[in-house]
Order: structure tokens, then C-alpha cells, then sequence
């Protein structure tokens, strides 16, 4: 085992990261920015060391600085958590040449996967579905009605340079095809100067649907199954879950075996995800990416089958093979997460600044990856995440009912928070029958008044409330500042005399 | 003691006044009744910094940050911001302040972050909806546009400035 681990990163993951580390008799060392004096992961971990100022690239971008601290604190490893380097190549290289171990996949692993483009030819190679398209440019109107004849309609056109919703159009009827290949066309060239146009399937109803799959340095790949992560505003996940509802269980066999096929196509090692986008008419799945990396939602899998991802990363990191056999992987239960945000629950807004009072949840079966106290300033320099509400339940059913369960026993003031936008989520129909899409909160929640979402209080609690603060602050400043107001007073008096 | 309240456009009239043993609440929501409410002391209490406010039965666990005149209430995971003052709230909020209440002449930031790009100087007249500045936060730029059309007084900042919650940034004329 490694004595000592650094974890280039911040926030929960870090002590995520740290708490394994702790359990397996590892010493942990964190690193901070100036912005992260105050974290909770500087706190907890056993060493940590200061890397630089508030901004990501000088900090937890600074490859060469977190080397220097692996160095001086005599780290023999350096987990990446997710985000910020974890998907770096130069970074694995750079830990490796240092002569230290990169607790993630091969530097080969994150080359091949990281080109969204080429990545998807190299599954297409080694036979993963992938969504059925045009394979170059369309040359004419009558090229994209034989193609879209091939593919099957709906079918998507994209102008290669697109983006914004300009130079894409959904068509239903080869009828409206010819004309909606010159708009695209004509948009391409006007807006992003190239009138290449491509043809795909649309997917009608997307899930976003990835599978954990888990490599060692034997050659082993198992899949842990999948983790439905459709709920998504600005195309940032917000709950997850395992099992999906929607996936058969033929269907979830083969995405299972498909993952693993994916994953063994290239050797990987460590813990890695298979992300496709599903479609819940025909229930047909597509690769999208691999992410190589621990997942933010990677406690789901862990609830529902039973394994610590981050331990099994450190062994397989230390050269041992899976602790465990595809035949040993099971579903048990449900579980679901919520991601707890610093932001407005209407707009979405990022609403850094100091939490106030701050009550977590507790209670059997409930976990909370958590980086916030009473008193902590949320930065405004990193993502707004400060919590992952995570519960297991027997069925789907429970968990959702431990989970309002747990939002309400969840307090958290002085900042903005999504809390109440996972209560309404938690109650709608479209969430409970698990027919939800990734364009569920764009197309139905987003826009709506606050007033709306805050139907758990009685309207009359706050501006009572407002009045006896005010009641109370006022009586205070009465005493405090009795010479400054009246003087005011006095003042007032005298100007009212005058004018007698 | 009286006050006047506003929030989401709403305005309100307020009493409060106590007693040992209770707190009496009136409101009036403008062009409506008035409505009263008895609330024992022992149903609004401090705990632990925090308020426990037994309301119709239902147990509210409640925070209420005081800011000025303004008052936001946070309760089961909801928030909403009062704005509650007086003549006295109003007599202390500018002898702080330096100046009056002014209000509506400006623009302030409303989380702490990096202004971006500033769109207008001085002496320009801008419509409503019309961009001002792009400020930067948690990793993501917002816009600030103008809230009705205005002549643009001084801009308060510079660009690649790091400003706080509230700051000042851009002053209007005052409207004929």
C-alpha cells in the first residue's frame, strides 16, 4: 500500500478522496488555493499544502507546482479527483516521468478517448453502436434524402460548424428535407464561413444514460451497470440515478457488455464511463464518450453495489487486480443523488457568498459528500457544487420518499440554494414515472416564478417572520444609537419650530 | 410599531407590537383587509442562533438575514427578501449610508465577481434591455442590462476589476 496520496484537487472530491485514504491507513495531503485557506478538504486531510492564487490555472492547473508539493511532502501517488487535471494527459505523463503513480487510467487511455471525433471511430471500429449518421458531407439535396432514407427519420442536420441553434434543423418528412439542407447549408456559410453539412438520427426522447466500467492492469474490464443521469440544466447533470427505469433488462445486459467491449478495446485501466445517449421510444442506445475518470455520481454504484470505487482505484493503481468478478457485481436497491448547488433554483445563477446556518441530513441510508459548514464563504472562483445528497432505498419508491425525507431536514441559509428546486423535481410526475428526458427542466421548470417552486412554506411565515426581525432591530438601534437619532431629532424638532 | 414592506412588486402595511407573553402581527397587502396574527412568544423562538417558528401547526426552522432595511427569510430550503423600513429604519439606513435612499439610480452587483467588458460611458443614453456590462462569477458571465431607459451618469468601474457583493457599478441621471 502507498503511505502517503496527494489529491490534486478540492472540495468534496477531495475529501471523498481522503476519507478511503484514511480508512486504508494511507496519509492524505491536500493542496489549496488562496481562495481555499477556509475548505473543508485543507481541514480534514492529514498534510496540505498552499499551490498558488484563486485562479484554477495557477492553481489547480499548475502541474509543475502540484509536483513540487508531491516532492516536499513525499507523496509516492496523486489522485486527480474529476474535473481540473483528471483528464489530462500531459499531467499523467508528467506525474509519471516524475516517478510517481497516476491513480487513473493510461496515459493511452486518456489520449484515445479524448478526441470526441476520433474516439467515436475507434468504437465504431471495434464494433459499439454509435448514432447512425451521414460519414462525410452531404454534397446535395438529393444525397441527404437517400441518406436520411438509410438512417431513418427523424433525422438531424448539422452544418460542421454549427452551434447556437443556428445551422441545425430536425426534420420529420423527406418532403421538407431538400429545403432545410440549403437553410443549413446557407447558415454554415454565412455564419461560420463552411457549408459543410452532416445528417444524423435525432433522438426523439435523449437519456443520457453511461455505464461504470472498471479496469485493472491484468487485462480484466468488469461493467458495475449503469447510472441514469438525464436531469440536466445547461447541460450539467443534477440528479442521477441507478438503476434507470427505463433500461430493460436485456437492454442493460448488452449496454453492460457493450461497455465493457468499449473499454477493452483500448486496455483500460482504472475506473472509467461509458456515456450514451438513449433513446427511450425505440430504447435503442449510442455511444457518446468515455469519461476517464471517477464520476462526480460515482456514489450511486457504490450504494447499489456495494464497492468503494475509490479504494478499488488505489489497488488497481498499486498493479493488484479487480477485487471482484463480473459474476460478483449485483444491483441492490436503488439509489439516487442530488447535487446541492449555490445557485438561484429558477435562473440557475451561480449565487457565491457566506452560508449563514447550515443543518445536514442524516438518518439510515443517507450519505452527504459535503464541503460547506455554517460560516464557510462559497468561492466564487470554482464551480457551485458544494454538496452531493445521496440515498439508498430497497426500491425506487423508498429512496425517492427518504429523499424528501432528507430535503427536509436539510438547512441551509444565507445563500441561494437548488434545495427547493429538488423538492418540486422529487414531486413530479415526469420524475416519478422515470419518463424524464435531458431536455425535461429546459422545456418545464425552467422560467417558472419562484413563487411557484416555494409552495412548502405559508406565504404569511416570511413576512411575519421580516416583522418581528425588524421589530427586533429596531428596538436594539433605539438604545445603541440614541444620541445619533436624537440629534435627528432635534434637529427635526428645531426646523419644525422655525417654520411655526 | 409600524412599518411598510415590499417584495416582488407587492407593498404592505405592517404592525407589530408584543406583549410577555405574545407577539401581535398585522399586514396589509395593499387594497386589502388587514389580517392579524397572535403568536405566542414560545412559538417563536431562538435556538441555537436559529428561529423555531411553530405557525398554524406546521414547525418552521427559520434564519433571517438583516442587511440594511432589507430582510430575507430562509426557511425549508425557500427564501424570499422584505424590504421593511420605517421613518427611524429609513433615518439610520442613511446616516450610515452617507446619502439618501436614492433607489433605482444605479446598478450594483448582486454577487461578488469580475467585471468582464463595460458597454457604455458616460452621457450615453441607453434603452431598456440594452446591455451595460458583463461580470464575471463562479466561472460564468452574466450580463447586466439596463432595467428602463436611461441616461448613463458614471461608470463606476473598470474592466478586469474584481468587485464585492453590492458594489456600485454603473450611476444614472435622474429622470425628468
Amino acid at each position: 500500500m502507498f503511505k502517503k496520496v496527494l489529491i490534486a484537487n478540492r472540495g468534496e472530491i477531495s475529501i471523498r478522496v481522503t476519507r478511503t485514504l484514511r480508512e486504508l491507513g494511507v496519509t492524505s495531503v491536500a493542496v489549496y488555493s488562496d481562495a481555499d485557506r477556509n475548505g473543508l478538504h485543507v481541514m480534514l486531510a492529514d498534510e496540505a499544502y498552499h499551490i498558488g492564487p484563486p485562479a484554477s490555472a495557477q492553481s489547480y492547473l499548475n502541474i509543475e507546482k502540484i509536483l513540487d508539493v508531491a516532492k516536499k511532502s513525499g507523496a509516492e501517488a496523486i489522485h486527480p479527483g474529476y474535473g481540473f487535471l483528471s483528464e489530462s494527459p500531459v499531467f499523467a505523463k508528467a506525474v509519471k516521468d516524475a516517478g510517481l503513480t497516476f491513480i487513473g487510467p493510461t496515459v493511452e487511455n486518456i489520449l484515445a478517448m479524448g478526441d470526441k471525433l476520433a474516439s467515436r471511430d475507434l468504437m465504431k471500429k471495434a464494433g459499439v453502436p454509435i448514432v447512425p449518421g451521414s460519414d462525410g458531407a452531404i454534397a446535395d439535396a438529393d444525397h441527404a434524402v437517400k441518406e436520411a432514407a438509410r438512417i431513418g427519420y427523424p433525422v438531424i442536420l448539422k452544418a460542421s460548424a454549427g452551434g447556437g441553434g443556428k445551422g441545425i434543423r430536425v426534420v420529420h418528412d423527406p418532403k421538407e428535407l431538400p429545403s432545410a439542407f440549403r437553410a443549413c447549408q446557407s447558415e454554415g456559410k454565412n455564419f461560420f464561413k463552411d457549408d459543410r453539412v452532416f445528417i444524423e438520427r435525432f433522438i426523439q426522447n435523449p437519456k443520457h444514460i453511461e455505464v461504470q466500467v472498471f479496469g485493472d492492469t491484468h487485462g480484466n474490464v468488469c461493467h458495475l451497470y449503469e447510472r441514469e443521469c438525464s436531469m440536466q440544466r445547461r447541460h450539467q447533470k443534477l440528479i442521477e440515478e441507478c438503476p434507470s427505469v427505463s433500461v430493460p433488462p436485456e437492454v442493460r445486459e448488452r449496454m453492460g457488455q457493450v461497455a465493457v467491449t468499449a473499454a477493452k478495446s483500448i486496455q483500460y485501466v482504472g475506473a472509467g464511463t461509458i456515456e450514451f445517449i438513449f433513446d427511450n421510444k425505440t430504447k435503442e442506445f449510442f455511444f457518446m464518450e468515455m469519461n476517464t475518470r471517477l464520476q462526480v455520481e460515482h456514489p450511486v454504484t457504490e450504494f447499489v453495489t456495494g464497492f468503494d470505487l475509490v479504494k478499488e482505484q488505489i489497488t488497481v493503481a498499486l498493479g493488484q487486480p479487480l477485487s471482484f468478478k463480473q459474476s460478483d457485481v449485483k444491483q441492490n436497491g436503488h439509489a439516487i443523488e442530488l447535487r446541492i448547488c449555490a445557485e438561484d433554483p429558477v435562473t440557475f445563477t451561480p449565487n457565491p457568498g457566506k452560508i449563514r446556518k447550515y443543518r445536514m441530513p442524516a438518518g439510515p441510508f443517507v450519505r452527504l459528500d459535503n464541503c460547506a459548514y455554517p460560516g464557510y464563504e462559497v468561492p466564487i472562483y470554482y464551480d457551485p457544487m458544494i454538496a452531493k445528497l445521496i440515498v439508498w432505498g430497497a426500491d425506487r419508491k423508498e429512496c425517492i420518499q427518504r429523499l424528501q425525507r432528507a430535503l427536509a431536514e436539510y438547512m441551509l441559509t444565507g445563500i441561494k440554494s437548488n434545495i427547493v428546486l429538488h423538492k418540486n423535481l422529487l414531486m413530479h410526475p415526469v420524475f416519478l414515472d422515470g419518463s424524464y428526458t435531458t431536455q425535461f427542466i429546459d422545456q418545464q421548470i425552467a422560467g417558472k416564478k419562484h413563487r411557484e417552486l416555494f409552495m412548502f412554506v405559508d406565504d404569511k411565515v416570511f413576512l411575519i417572520s421580516a416583522a418581528i426581525e425588524a421589530y427586533i432591530q429596531s428596538k436594539s438601534r433605539d438604545v445603541g444609537d440614541y444620541n445619533l437619532a436624537s440629534n435627528w431629532k432635534k434637529q427635526g424638532r428645531l426646523k419644525s419650530m422655525r417654520s411655526v | 410599531m409600524y412599518f411598510e414592506a415590499e417584495s416582488e412588486g407587492l407593498k404592505y402595511q405592517v404592525s407589530v407590537s408584543e406583549s410577555k407573553s405574545h407577539w401581535r402581527v398585522g399586514m396589509r397587502e395593499e387594497d386589502k383587509d388587514w389580517e392579524y396574527f397572535e403568536i405566542r412568544k414560545e412559538d417563536y423562538s431562538f435556538f441555537d442562533d436559529t428561529v423555531s417558528f411553530l405557525f398554524k401547526d406546521s414547525s418552521y426552522l427559520l434564519d433571517v438575514l438583516n442587511k440594511g432595511t432589507e430582510y430575507t427569510v430562509y426557511t425549508r430550503g425557500v427564501f424570499k427578501t422584505f424590504k421593511v423600513y420605517n421613518e427611524e429604519a429609513l433615518l439610520h439606513e442613511s446616516l450610515k449610508a452617507g446619502g439618501g435612499m436614492g433607489g433605482g439610480l444605479n446598478l450594483s452587483s448582486g454577487m461578488p465577481g469580475k467585471i468582464v467588458k463595460i458597454f457604455v460611458k458616460p452621457g450615453d443614453e441607453v434603452k431598456a434591455g440594452d446591455p451595460l456590462l458583463i461580470m464575471e462569477a463562479m466561472k460564468m458571465e452574466n450580463e447586466m442590462r439596463a432595467a428602463s431607459d436611461v441616461k448613463i451618469k458614471e461608470v463606476l468601474v473598470k474592466e478586469g476589476e474584481n468587485v464585492e457583493s453590492g458594489a456600485e457599478l454603473v450611476t444614472f441621471e435622474k429622470k425628468k
